[in-house]
């Protein structure tokens, strides 16, 4: 068990993680998700030693490691441009960590080559430890990268964007495998990640970083399904976020009031998921239980199993509607063509000015 | 413009004519300055010292019968093998040192300087000796190491010694001092340019994996910077090897390399035998390049 509390770090005074506290558990997997720049790097780096914390501290098993240098914490960072060593052989690349460490290193070269190979085998590469690292593909390279951290049986593995440079067929591998390995060996994965499809994936934990502070940290279900603040809605890429106020009758967004949930009467923010919404003709009254709004549209994307429609809000931003295709066919429209968007206002999120969302009486319910 | 594009198709569909042999070599050409230079200038001297060598050679004159008298005399004169053993002797002396006193600045300019600017400003001052002529840089070692120069001025004034230190000028040391401080700089630029290729994230990743200061010097920083190594050795090797003008000025012309006997024997006229030396001194120039290339696979590490 690994705990961080009150981690800070400025580059130049600009805190680039700040406040950061958290408890990462034995045995699971957890991602870090975050838009570039919230720091999830730097927050690794700072876990594996690579960076000093400006205050803080990390404790791993209970002991104090704030201060220790990164060869002496037994921690094992995998990082994004995979860093093997080109000059000596894969064999000898994941072979390098028990040979040379400085704390119990493995003198007897038939354990290294026990260890080694059973390793090479876990990540499918048992055909190519003689292989120099310049021969390798990027996914090779990957799993060379993953084992060459692994077989030092690190007390948490962290991991640095280690599907970002695969092409979008090897990752979708990649994440299955990377959960097969870690299953195998119990160890704890801590995974940052710019893509929030891969965070919900992957993780059994996930925390959101927004700019340098730990926004949430919860399951990807419920991440994706109650986003503690606007930012992490916005950010997960499946929320139509609009801006406006709370009236009296409603929530006002432009020219539109929109119904609000009861218990929301302190919204700044009012999101409405892709998936949750419907476009119907223009002009119909919104069936009871709905809020309506009139739309544009503007035009569909055929992703496979399902469509996105894009249309204009009468605010001149964009509305984003996500069918299912098991659910229903794909529907044309005209461009420019007049229609009207609804959604159920029980389905609604509401966020306070500060961007915190508000508990409304069915998420108390659901909780 | 539509009868061509209608056209088009059918041209590409028939076999491509044969490109002619012109077409197909004419990038060859690109060498042609090179060679002619080289062959001129290089291939063909070469090729006439190795000829020259057997030529006869009178007190006043030489005459292309050939023989094998100046070999002869070469191989069975002290004074001239001692003068090869003592080449080489100065030569590994002054390559340790350079590789001693070069890597550790090298590593430092490589390593240790993380800015690109102040890395280019540090490797330029290591050529600022350079921007003095050669004789110069020479000879300006006498006033420094001479018995009354400014070491010993220096050293005794301290109260150091009391009798000045005479091994300073006119003996081998004072021949390697002063190769050692013009050399040195060729064997630190291609060391700290290999040092600075490394990528921070293999230094990281090995201390990650629990390595020390001194294993990731021996086990990744060492190993990746070795091509600069053999670079820097290749330059100084070659440079000390064919070195005259600093023996002769810093060792009163009592340190007599491979270069001094080729340097007196033109001065004597006596080509034949300066041809010989000439011969010998490319072929362990050869030989000590093959060796040094022999350490490391530089195609594959460039």
């Amino acid at each position: 068990m690994m705990e961080l509390t009150g981690l800070t770090r400025r580059f130049d005074g600009v805190p680039a993680v700040s406040d950061v506290t958290l408890t990462v558990r034995d045995d699971e997997y957890l991602t870090l998700l975050g838009p570039s720049g919230a720091g999830k790097s730097t927050l690794l780096r700072l876990i594996a030693g690579l960076e000093r914390p400006d205050s803080g501290s990390i404790r791993l098993n209970g002991e104090d490691i704030t201060h220790r240098p990164t060869h002496t914490r037994g921690l094992g960072f995998v990082q994004q441009s995979y860093a093997l060593f080109p000059h000596i052989s894969v064999f000898d690349n994941v072979a390098f960590g028990l040979r040379n460490r400085l704390v119990d290193p493995v003198t007897d070269e038939t354990g290294v080559k026990r260890r080694v190979d059973a390793m090479l085998e876990l990540v499918g590469l048992s055909d190519l430890g003689q292989r120099m690292p310049g021969q390798l593909s990027g996914g090779q390279k990957q799993r060379v990268s993953l084992a060459r951290t692994l077989v030092t049986e690190p007390k948490i593995c962290l991991l640095d964007e280690p599907l970002g440079a695969l092409d979008a067929n090897l990752r979708e591998r990649m994440t299955v495998e990377l959960r097969r390995i870690r299953e195998a060996l119990g160890v704890t994965f801590m995974h940052v990640t710019g893509n929030e499809a891969e965070a919900l994936a992957m993780g059994d934990r996930m925390i959101v970083l927004d700019r340098g502070r730990a926004v949430m940290i919860d399951a990807p279900d419920t991440v994706y399904a109650r986003p503690a603040t606007v930012a992490v809605a916005k950010f997960l890429n499946a929320y139509n976020v609009l801006d406006g106020k709370a009236e009296i009758g409603g929530f006002r967004h432009g020219d539109v009031l929109l119904p609000l949930p009861e218990g929301a009467a302190r919204a700044a923010h009012y999101a409405v998921r892709y998936d949750l919404a419907s476009i119907e003709p223009a002009g119909g009254a919104p069936a009871p239980g709905r809020a309506a709004m009139p739309a544009a549209f503007i035009a569909r994307e055929f992703l496979g199993s399902r469509v996105v429609y894009f249309l204009h809000r009468p605010d001149g931003g964009v509305f984003e509607v996500e069918r299912h295709l098991s659910r229903s066919d794909p529907v044309d429209h005209p461009k420019d063509a007049a229609l009207t968007v609804t959604w159920a206002v029980d389905d609604v999120l509401a966020f306070d000015a500060s961007g915190r969302l508000i508990e409304t009486r069915r998420l108390k319910g659901a909780a | 413009m539509d009868a061509t594009a209608a056209a088009s198709p059918s041209a590409y569909a028939a076999p491509a004519p044969r490109e002619s042999f012109w077409r197909r070599n004419r990038h060859y050409l690109l060498l042609a300055p090179g060679v002619i230079w080289m062959t001129l200038f290089l291939i063909a001297p070469l090729a006439m010292m190795v000829y020259v060598s057997f030529w006869t050679q009178t007190t006043f004159a030489i005459s292309p019968t050939l023989t094998t008298r100046s070999w002869e005399m070469f191989l069975s004169s002290q004074t001239y093998l001692d003068a090869l053993l003592r080449t080489l002797r100065l030569w590994l002396t002054v390559l340790a040192l350079t590789f001693v006193i070069g890597y550790p600045t090298a590593l430092f300019i490589g390593q240790f300087v993380r800015n690109k600017t102040t890395q280019t400003v540090l490797l330029v001052a290591c050529v600022i000796p350079f921007w003095t002529s050669f004789l110069i840089r020479v000879i300006a070692w006498r006033p420094m190491l001479g018995r009354e120069g400014a070491i010993n001025i220096v050293l005794m004034r301290l109260g150091l010694i009391d009798e000045p230190i005479a091994v300073l000028l006119f003996t081998e040391l004072s021949v390697i001092i002063g190769m050692v401080q013009i050399y040195v700089v060729f064997m630190v630029g291609p060391v700290a340019f290999m040092l600075s290729r490394i990528d921070e994230s293999l230094i990281e990743a090995s201390r990650d994996l629990g390595a020390s200061a001194w294993t990731i010097f021996r086990r990744v920083i060492f190993p990746l910077s070795l091509p600069g190594v053999v670079v820097g050795a290749i330059f100084v090797s070659v440079m000390v090897l064919g070195e005259f003008a600093t023996a002769s000025a810093l060792s009163g012309r009592q340190v007599n390399l491979l270069g001094n006997i080729i340097v007196t024997q033109v001065g004597s006229l006596r080509w034949a035998l300066a041809a010989v030396v000439g011969v010998v001194l490319t072929g362990v120039m050869v030989v000590v390049i093959a060796a040094l290339l022999s350490l490391v696979n530089l195609r594959r590490e460039l």
